[in-house]
Formats: C-alpha cells, sequence, structure tokens
C-alpha cells in the first residue's frame, strides 16, 4: 500500500487495522499512556536536506510508520514522506531509484535481493558511522539478529532487524461456530492431527448441508501451496530450508527432501480433502485476501493463514467469533516449522548510500532498536510482525489472543542455519540458482487442479531438478571464484527443534 | 495511396536524391514530432530489450554477463514458453473474431440517431473498459464462483448443469471464461472503431438507399457493409495486438494458473522476469529474449498468412 | 475507395418493410438493448454498490442492496488516495498527452497516408516491425532516457513518455485514412495559396475527426490507467502522483481495502464516463457528411 502523509487519511484504517481497537484516536498509540518519547537527538543532528523519505512494503509496516514518522519528523525538525509499495514494484522501483538518485533515505531491498548483493552493488551504506553507541545497540537484540552474510558483512552493520521472523503463514485459523459442527475442541494446546484435520473439514461441510465448505486456501496465488505443504511436511518431522535455493534442502545431511514420506503425506491430505469435496469450491481463482475474507465472513470453516489476520479479524469483524492453534501433524508427530533466518529479512530496512538525510534515518533505525521503539511497533502490529524483542510483546498491548499467538510461534518455529554465514559465497549461488519449473509450489497446485496426477513422481522429478540445478549453481560460482562446496551446506551439529545458533 | 501523390515538383527523371529530399522538405519537418516519440518511446525500449536478450541479467544490479544467443537456445527447449506461445495464439484467435462482430453489430445499432438513448447504451457498453481491471477481478471471481455465484446460480437452477461449474479453476474452462470477460470488458472499444468507421458512409447513399425502396437490412448489407470492409483489416489487427495485452486481466485473476493453465506469453513474461520463485532472482535477460521471439514468430505467421492470401488471390481468375 | 463508395451503390430490390413501423421497431430494439445493457453492466453496478458497504459485507452479502448504506468508502478513498491533489496531476498528464498524440500521430500519418518521400518504406516498415514485439515488460530503457534528458523526475517527462504507447496504431489509423481522402481537398487550398501547415490544420484535420475522437479517447484511458511509470517517476515527489497509483494504496500484499478500491475507482472512472458522454456528439454532430439514420 502506499502510504500517505494526510494526517486524516490514516484514521479509517488505523480503526480498522490496529490490534488495539482504539477506533476513535487520531494516532495510534505508540506508548501506552501519552505520546511517544523521542528523547534527546543520539548526536549532533546535521541541518534537514530536504525531506526523510522511507519506503517498505506496507501493510501494517504502513500503519506503524507513517504517523511514527511524522511525530519523529515533529520532534526533530524535519518533514517525512512514507511509501508503502507491493513487493513486484518495489523489485522496480528501487534499482531504478538507486541509479537515478530518487530513491529515499532508507528502504527495503528487492524480496529476493541477498543484502550482500545491494552492498556489492554500493546501493547502502554501514550505519556504524550514524550510530555512536553500535556495539552497545546490537547487544540489546536477542541472539541472532545480526547474521554475518545477512545483516553484517566484514563486521559492520547494515540491515535493521527490527521484526522476527518466528511467524507461521500456515496457522490453523477456524470460526468457533463452524467448528461447533465437529467433533473437535481445537486450542493451542490440543492441536489436530492430520485425520482430525481432514475429518473436521468433512464435518463442517457435511452438517452445514454444504453451506460452509471446511476448507479454504487462497489457490490462485501459488505460494500458498508451497507453504501449507511445506510447512505441514515440517509438522510432520522434515526440516529443511522454506524459500529460495534452500527449499525443500535439509541441512542435516545435505540432500533435498521434497519427495520424502513427508511431503507426499502432505500432499495426499490436501488431495484427500478435495476428494471428500471439503475443500471451497473455486479455490483455484481466489487470492489469498479474498480467501481470508471468506473465512472471516463465516463461508469457510478453516483456513491455514499467517497470524496477521488476527488483530484484524478482532478489529473489521467483530462479530466473528474464532480460535486458532498450531499448523496440523500426522499423529504422533510434532515436528516445528522453520524460518531462514530469525530477523524477518524482507522488514530489513537499509540505509541509502546516497541518502540525503542519513544521520536521521539512522536515528529512526537505532530508536526501532530500543526496547521503547519496539513496544511502540508491538503496540500497534501486534502479532502481525512480531517486534524481535521478546520484552516488547510481552509489554505491549494487545488482545490475550494476539498474546497466544505470539506464544504458539515462539514454540512453532524454528530458525535454520544460514548458508551466508558459513560462506560468503552462496550468495553467488543463490545469484545463479535457476529454480526447476515447475517449483514445489506449482507442482502441488498442478496435483490439486488434476493435471499432474503422479503425487511419489512429480515430486521425485522435482527433487532431482532441485538437486541438480544446487550443483549447476554451485560449478557456475566457483568458475566465477565463489570457492563454495556443497558439503559445506550440511549443518550436522543442527537440532531441528532448536534454533541453529552456528 | 499512389493517387494522392500528386505535389512531387515537376522534375526531370535524373533528379538527385537531394533534390528529392529537399522537394519533401516540409513532409519531414512534419515526421519530427512522430519519429522522436516513436524513437525515443517505442523504437529504443525495442532495441535495448534485444540487447538485454543476450545478457544473462537479473535487471536489478550491475552484473551483466553476455551470453551471446544462449536464451534463445534455452527458450526453444522450454516447454513452457512453447505452450504459452500456443495459448497466445488460441487466446488472440477466440477473442478477435468475437469482439470484432459483436463490436460491429452493436454500433450498426447505435449508430441510429433515432435511436433516442442511443448515447446512454453506447456509455453503458463502453463501461467496462473504463473500470480497473483489480476490480473487474473481484467481481468477476464473486460473479463466476462455484459456490453461490450469480452465474451457477442461474444455470444450476434452470438445470443447464448438475454441478457448480469452476469456471476460472478448471484447467479446461479457464481459457474460455478469461476470453469471455476480455471480450466483455473490450468490445466497447472495438464498438467505438467500428463507429468511428460508419461516419464515413456518406449520407447521401443512405438517402439514395431510401429513396430506390431499400429496407434498413439491406442498407446496412449492401450499402454500409462494403464501405466499412476496409476497416476491418485495421480494426482486426488493433484488436488483434492488443489482445496480446491481456496480462492485467490473468495477473488479477488466476495469475496464469492452475499449474499454467491461463500462462499466455505476457504472464510467462512478467514471471520470469519479475516475479521468481521467492527467494530466487528474476531472469530479464531471458524474458526479454521471450519477447523477441514471441514477436518474431507472430510476425512470420502473419507474413505467411498474408502470403498465402496474395497467393489465392492470383489464382482468381481475372484478377489484376 | 471513394470510386469504389459510389460505384457499389446497391440498388438492391425494393421490398416492402414488414408489417411493424420503424418507430415501434425502434421501441422494441431499445427494449432488447435495454436489457442487453442491464446485464452487460451488472457487475459495475456491483462494484458502486460495493463502494456503499462495509468490507465486511462485501464477501458476506453479493447482493445488490447493501444493507447499511456508509459513504464512509468515499471519504477515506477521497483522502486515503489523495484524489483532490492527484486529480490535477493526471489532467495535465492526460490533456498534455492527448494534445501531443494527436498532433505527433496526424502529422506523421498524413505525411505516411499521401506522400511518397524517400524513407517512407522504411519508415513503416519499422512501424509495422515494432507492432509485433510486446512492449512493456521493462520500462528501464525509457526511464533511463527520461533521466538522461533530465526528465526522469517531472511530469512533464511523465506526460512524454505517456505519448509512446500506441503511438504506432494511431499514426497508422491516420495513414490509412488521410490515404482514402480525395486529393482535389489539397490542390484546392494550393490553388488559394494556402500553405501546408494551414491545409493541414484548417482543413485534414478538422476532416479526421473520428480518427482524431478514437485516439484522443484511447490515448485518455491510456495516460488515465498508466500505474508504473506514473510510479517510477514520481517515486521521489509524491506531490506529482497520479489517480491510478492513488488508487493502488487500497491493495497491499495481505490486506486489500476492498471497500476503498470500489469507492477510489468509482471517482476515478466518473471524468473518462463524462467524457465520453460529450466526445459521442462529435461523432453524431460534429462531422461534415454526419449520417441521419
Amino acid at each position: 500500500m502506499i502510504y500517505r502523509r494526510t494526517p486524516m487519511s490514516r484514521r479509517g484504517f488505523l480503526a480498522g487495522a490496529s490490534a488495539l481497537g482504539i477506533a476513535a484516536a487520531a494516532r495510534p498509540a505508540f506508548a501506552q499512556d501519552a505520546a511517544f518519547d523521542f528523547g534527546e537527538p543520539m548526536m549532533d543532528m546535521p541541518a534537514p536536506n530536504g525531506p526523510l523519505r522511507w519506503l517498505d512494503s506496507g501493510d501494517q509496516k504502513g500503519v506503524f510508520f507513517e504517523p511514527f514518522l511524522a511525530e519523529y519528523g515533529q520532534a526533530r525538525g524535519i518533514e517525512t514522506v512514507y511509501d508503502g509499495l507491493p513487493w513486484s514494484e518495489i523489485a522496480t522501483v528501487v534499482p531504478l531509484g538507486v541509479r537515478n538518485g530518487s530513491a529515499p533515505d532508507a528502504f527495503t531491498l528487492p524480496l529476493d535481493m541477498p543484502p550482500a548483493v545491494a552492498i556489492d552493488q554500493g546501493w547502502v551504506q554501514p550505519l556504524d558511522p550514524y550510530i555512536p553507541d553500535i556495539a552497545e545497540w546490537r547487544a540489546g537484540f536477542p541472539a541472532g539478529s545480526f547474521v554475518e552474510g545477512i545483516n553484517m558483512r566484514d563486521g559492520q552493520t547494515y540491515g535493521l532487524p527490527f521484526t522476527s521472523d518466528r511467524r507461521s503463514s500456515c496457522l490453523l485459523l477456524f470460526g468457533r461456530e463452524a467448528m461447533a459442527l465437529t467433533e473437535f475442541e481445537p486450542s493451542p494446546e490440543n492441536p489436530l492431527t492430520w485425520d482430525q484435520f481432514r475429518a473436521a473439514a468433512r464435518q463442517i461441510t457435511e452438517n452445514s448441508g454444504g453451506q460452509i465448505p471446511g476448507f479454504i486456501i487462497g489457490g490462485a496465488q501459488v505460494n500458498r501451496w508451497r507453504d501449507v505443504t511445506l510447512q505441514m511436511a515440517s509438522r510432520a518431522g522434515a526440516h529443511f530450508g522454506m524459500a529460495g535455493f534452500v527449499t525443500g534442502f535439509d541441512y542435516t545431511d545435505g540432500e533435498y527432501k521434497l519427495n520424502s514420506p513427508e511431503v507426499v503425506g502432505a500432499v495426499e491430505l490436501l488431495l484427500a480433502m478435495r476428494d471428500d469435496g471439503s475443500v471451497f469450491p473455486g479455490v483455484l481463482s481466489l487470492n489469498a485476501p479474498q480467501a481470508r475474507a471468506f473465512t472471516a465472513q463465516g463461508n469457510a470453516g478453516m483456513i491455514l493463514q499467517g497470524p496477521w489476520n488476527v488483530p484484524i479479524w478482532e478489529a473489521e469483524n467483530p462479530d466473528f467469533d474464532f480460535g486458532f492453534t498450531w499448523t496440523p501433524a500426522p499423529e504422533g508427530a510434532d515436528g516445528r516449522t522453520y524460518t531462514n533466518s530469525l530477523p524477518a529479512t524482507a522488514n530489513m530496512m537499509f540505509l541509502n548510500a546516497d541518502a540525503q538525510n542519513p544521520a536521521h534515518a539512522a536515528e529512526v533505525f537505532r530508536l526501532m532498536g530500543t526496547l521503547e521503539g519496539q513496544t511502540a511497533w508491538a503496540n500497534v502490529v501486534g502479532p502481525s510482525d512480531p517486534a524481535i524483542f521478546p520484552a516488547a510483546n510481552e509489554q505491549a498491548q494487545m488482545s490475550d489472543r494476539s498474546r497466544a499467538v505470539i506464544a504458539l510461534q515462539e514454540q512453532q518455529v524454528r530458525a535454520t542455519p544460514v548458508p551466508y554465514s558459513a560462506n560468503t559465497g552462496f550468495v553467488e549461488v543463490a545469484r545463479l540458482f535457476q529454480m526447476p519449473t515447475p517449483d514445489i509450489a506449482q507442482t502441488v497446485q498442478g496435483l490439486f487442479a488434476g493435471q499432474l496426477t503422479d503425487v511419489q513422481g512429480s515430486l521425485d522429478t522435482l527433487n532431482q531438478a532441485m538437486s541438480d540445478a544446487l550443483d549447476a549453481a554451485i560449478e557456475e560460482a566457483n568458475a566465477g571464484g565463489a570457492n563454495v562446496t556443497r558439503d559445506e551446506l550440511v549443518f550436522a551439529d543442527w537440532d531441528p527443534m532448536t534454533d541453529y545458533s552456528g | 495511396m499512389s493517387t494522392a501523390d500528386h505535389d512531387i515538383p515537376a522534375a526531370g527523371p535524373r533528379t538527385g536524391l537531394g533534390t528529392r529530399l529537399w522537394a519533401h522538405r516540409v513532409d519531414y519537418l512534419f515526421l519530427v514530432p512522430g519519429l522522436v516519440i516513436f524513437g525515443a518511446f517505442i523504437l529504443w525500449p525495442m532495441l535495448a530489450s534485444q540487447y538485454y536478450s543476450l545478457l544473462d541479467w537479473s535487471g536489478f544490479d550491475s552484473r551483466r554477463i553476455f551470453v551471446g544467443l544462449r536464451n534463445y537456445r534455452e527458450l526453444l527447449a522450454d516447454e513452457f514458453f512453447v505452450a504459452a506461445f500456443w495459448r497466445s495464439v488460441w487466446f488472440t484467435l477466440a477473442t478477435v473474431p468475437l469482439q470484432m462482430l459483436l463490436g460491429l453489430v452493436l454500433a450498426v445499432i447505435l449508430n441510429n440517431r433515432l435511436l433516442k438513448l442511443s448515447a446512454v447504451f453506447r456509455t453503458l457498453i463502453f463501461l467496462p473498459v473504463v473500470t480497473p481491471v483489480a476490480v473487474i477481478a473481484i467481481v468477476m471471481a464473486l460473479m463466476l464462483s462455484p459456490f453461490n455465484g450469480p452465474i451457477n446460480d442461474l444455470i444450476t437452477g434452470a438445470g443447464l448443469v448438475q454441478r457448480a461449474v469452476d469456471f476460472l479453476g478448471s484447467p479446461q474452462l479457464v481459457m474460455w471464461s478469461l476470453a469471455g470477460i476480455y471480450v466483455w470488458k473490450w468490445t466497447g472499444v472495438t464498438m467505438i472503431y467500428w463507429l468511428a468507421a460508419l461516419q464515413t458512409v456518406p449520407d447521401e447513399l443512405y438517402e439514395a438507399a431510401r429513396l430506390d425502396g431499400v429496407t434498413g437490412r439491406q442498407v446496412t448489407m449492401y450499402v454500409v457493409m462494403p464501405i466499412i470492409a476496409p476497416f476491418a483489416v485495421v480494426i482486426g489487427l488493433i484488436s488483434a495486438i492488443s489482445a496480446l495485452n491481456v496480462f492485467p486481466l490473468i495477473q488479477a485473476t488466476t495469475q496464469g494458473g492452475p499449474f499454467f493453465a491461463s500462462e499466455v506469453m505476457e504472464v510467462f513474461i512478467f514471471r520470469t522476469a519479475f516475479a521468481p520463485p521467492s527467494g530466487t532472482f528474476p531472469q530479464l535477460g531471458y524474458a526479454s529474449a521471450a519477447g523477441v521471439l514471441f514477436g518474431l514468430a507472430i510476425m512470420g505467421l502473419t507474413i505467411l498468412q498474408v502470403l498465402a492470401v496474395r497467393r489465392t488471390r492470383r489464382k482468381e481468375p481475372g484478377h489484376g | 475507395m471513394a470510386d469504389a463508395t459510389m460505384g457499389r451503390t446497391a440498388r438492391a430490390p425494393a421490398r416492402r418493410e414488414a408489417m411493424v413501423s420503424p418507430r415501434a421497431r425502434r421501441t422494441i430494439t431499445s427494449v432488447v438493448l435495454a436489457v442487453l445493457c442491464a446485464v452487460w453492466v451488472y457487475p459495475i453496478v456491483w462494484m458502486i454498490s460495493a463502494s456503499f458497504k462495509t468490507n465486511n459485507e462485501i464477501f458476506g452479502d453479493t447482493g445488490l442492496i447493501p444493507d447499511a448504506p456508509t459513504v464512509e468508502n468515499y471519504a477515506r478513498a477521497w483522502s486515503e488516495a489523495n484524489i483532490g491533489r492527484y486529480f490535477f496531476n493526471t489532467m495535465f498528464v492526460t490533456v498534455g498527452s492527448v494534445v501531443v498524440t494527436v498532433i505527433a500521430t496526424a502529422l506523421m500519418g498524413y505525411v505516411l497516408g499521401r506522400r511518397r518521400f524517400p524513407g517512407r518504406g522504411l519508415l513503416m516498415g519499422l512501424m509495422v516491425f515494432t507492432l509485433f514485439i510486446p512492449q512493456g515488460y521493462t520500462i528501464i530503457p525509457v526511464f533511463e532516457l527520461l533521466t538522461t534528458a533530465g526528465l526522469g523526475q517531472s511530469l512533464w517527462g511523465l506526460m512524454l513518455a505517456t505519448c509512446g504507447h500506441s503511438v504506432v496504431i494511431f499514426t497508422l489509423l491516420f495513414a490509412g485514412y488521410f490515404a482514402q481522402m480525395p486529393k482535389e481537398l489539397e490542390e484546392a487550398s494550393r490553388m488559394d495559396g494556402v500553405g501546408p501547415v494551414k491545409t493541414f490544420w484548417y482543413v485534414m484535420l478538422p476532416l479526421s475527426k473520428p480518427i482524431v475522437v478514437t485516439v484522443v479517447v484511447l490515448q485518455t484511458l491510456q495516460a488515465w490507467n498508466d500505474f508504473l511509470l506514473p510510479l517510477v517517476i514520481t517515486l521521489a515527489n509524491p506531490d506529482l502522483r497520479t489517480l491510478s497509483v492513488g488508487v493502488y494504496s487500497f491493495r497491499g500484499e495481505h490486506f486489500i481495502d476492498w471497500g476503498g478500491m470500489n469507492a477510489a475507482s468509482a471517482i476515478t472512472i466518473i471524468p473518462i464516463v463524462i467524457l465520453f458522454l460529450f466526445l459521442q456528439r462529435y461523432f453524431i454532430d460534429g462531422l461534415a457528411g454526419a449520417v441521419k439514420g
């Protein structure tokens, strides 16, 4: 979304989006009692050189940063401009903006771009010169927030890791009215098994006379098929990377596991639910926002979706009584789901190498890495994009349900090892890796739609293609002087039930 | 066209190029504004894309590796490219004739000045043209939904089908459904083209025909049609080229799915250039090559068609 | 062309029209059309109705009449999409690009359609060639060019680049139209001692009104709906943004403000609809040889 600096424009949306239900407030409550205290400037601030400009991917970030930056601007006497754009636009806008000097002071990188590439390109600059107490500041973050090869390079700090990626985009969310049609009472303490999940979907559909299909998914968006399949497989006990060239890559033995029994089982579960007739008709042409809207309307019983739904539904659908629980796991299994790194790289902010107001941007970065800034964030955004400081989530104002969602994700989500910290040469591999077509997302969609029929066979083909693509990328990277081996991707010391801590 | 070529000053047969250029100096002056726009915003980006097609380049970093024709070789072996190519051809052949016919019928009816509400009708038919695709995508997903969608309610209620039809989710139906939505959205423009063409029919012909006691339908068939028929070529060409731009509609509805069933060429290009699988790099070079190859192939098909038409014409007896 | 027109006037056998009077026939036609149009615009009526619904109701109740109509979507659309401020920018880009496009393509079409100048074949070939290559999948070269010209961050640059989209099609339309006009038109003006520029401006351009109107409508649509180019060019200057960029503010990765988007869409299509209604009169009244039915 593109948020603009019209003071009144935010109110309507805030009323809808804020977890706090402070519908009438003219601004979000950054702090519990009064206005956010920006304190003394961290250093002798230079005079503003034009407005302080900030660009990220919008949504909840816009709800927070647009007014937050405006207040910061008032406190420091600088005009601020906030823009939130969809990823497809950021991919064009940021590189072009950098090239002709119109890029904002602070921005997120295109979704697929390893920060190391931006650093090599000279797009961004380190924060170290602008944050006087930077070592102390970094120490305030939880372990794993600053990763060499991601937001650190040669001991210099580049990216601001202000949100946690300890999120699952496939929690089981359900309407209680629909669930009452079944024999199950799922809750965070009482998750559903795969069999129960399937039975619940069938019972909802049948007992509502077909008026409430049991399960819905935004199936036009292929990434939903990937997330649902891989996270259910992870809960079954598979443990692997979730995106990019490590999608389905098992760090404990260095092999792809996209044709493992866990993945096959997850796909077959989806197909069985389809054959039961308990999947919402027409999911293949629904995108995720539409699927979520149908759920909140009570038109579908269950959805596998992320925590960001919780505050939205609480505010926009106050009559919708809903619960949530873990991503379903097979009987007897209790695996975790995985993120490629603890800080959410998609939210990470970088400082433009040619920033007009680098000191001001850096000061906002610094504020976002204090307990006060983190709490202000958590107050507004809640569980949608959890603050990276656990203490901030604990002391922030949010509904019990929101707090419980964060707590559940603390248990369910674990960080995998990071290839770039083993060898920064893997940045080259990431650049050169050519994802096979169809990839895992498209394969699962094809199986669900019926264009592909052989589950095991399709996944075998895919797994081999992934492995070949990795070998080819490594070979090509080495030809360019990267000096990496596939063995370096094996982290034998990783316990998949815990975060990899290096 | 040569009949209009009357203003070349009388000159000897040995007129040099310089003289001829000078003789046409006003013409060249007239061309300047158009040439500037054409060169800057059509020709130059196209040539740049052709250069990109020889690179291994993501489009967002400064690493551009020259790979020659490698992208083209890989494309020819890429089954998804080939499938997307034929899907685009199919889509054009499915939509253009329908759109032209529908537009023509509407234009002929609404060209009648005595039809009091014709201006209103034209505007109504034109409305989908100006409605943003993002909105159309939402509305159509609901209209065509197999779950309580009005169209499915209608056809199941009338007993035409047993079970609700998944218009946009069925691999067999999705292209037909998109073609329908596309024709609905853009027929208004085709109608405008035909209306513009109809304005070239001289008034007197209608009068003359009426005095001869010819019926309205006959006037249309025997008087109007022959006059506006030549416009069909231009209108068909424009419609065909527009049909290759179905991208926003498909991206907003099925995103090329399910499982590539509606992936036309532009969706293929977008997917490789801007929307790669999460965590991998886009391939702008490869996408550019796809664009160039697609263009060349379409041009080849068109030339073949023109040649075929000429050949059949030549065989016709009595043709000059 | 002109010859064919006159020569082929069909002298079809006179047959009495059916029993129905012309007036009654028109009434029947109107009723049929009204029904057709009602079906045709149903989805758009739905959009307008949805713009008065809460986001909740849009997916809950697909009926046309909102339970509790609200204008909040419009208030939000107006401020969020910054319609007031962006309206002027959009008008500037649209009007500017329409004027430039019409003049440039009419001039070029006129010369291509009526003159045999050296290089004509080459230019025609080049233009037709570009028709086939898909455009617009990368704006990188366009943007780099504008930046080099110092127009990368100005409304003028945006306006000029917006002219580029369909310039070939428009030129070919004009060329085809001018090519079939009788040559006496120009000869008459030459006799009167009128220069080529004046001949074009006062004689030829007015005669090509159907094409002008077509180009105006299509170029307006183009300029009005263009999104990525305005976004990139106005990135550093939010004050220069256009309506289509504003409407986008209702779409996020995770959240879509359906009601706001419908309302903003309704607001932005109103000027186009009015323009269209207005321009239609040119179809009907403006032409010298207007059709009288």
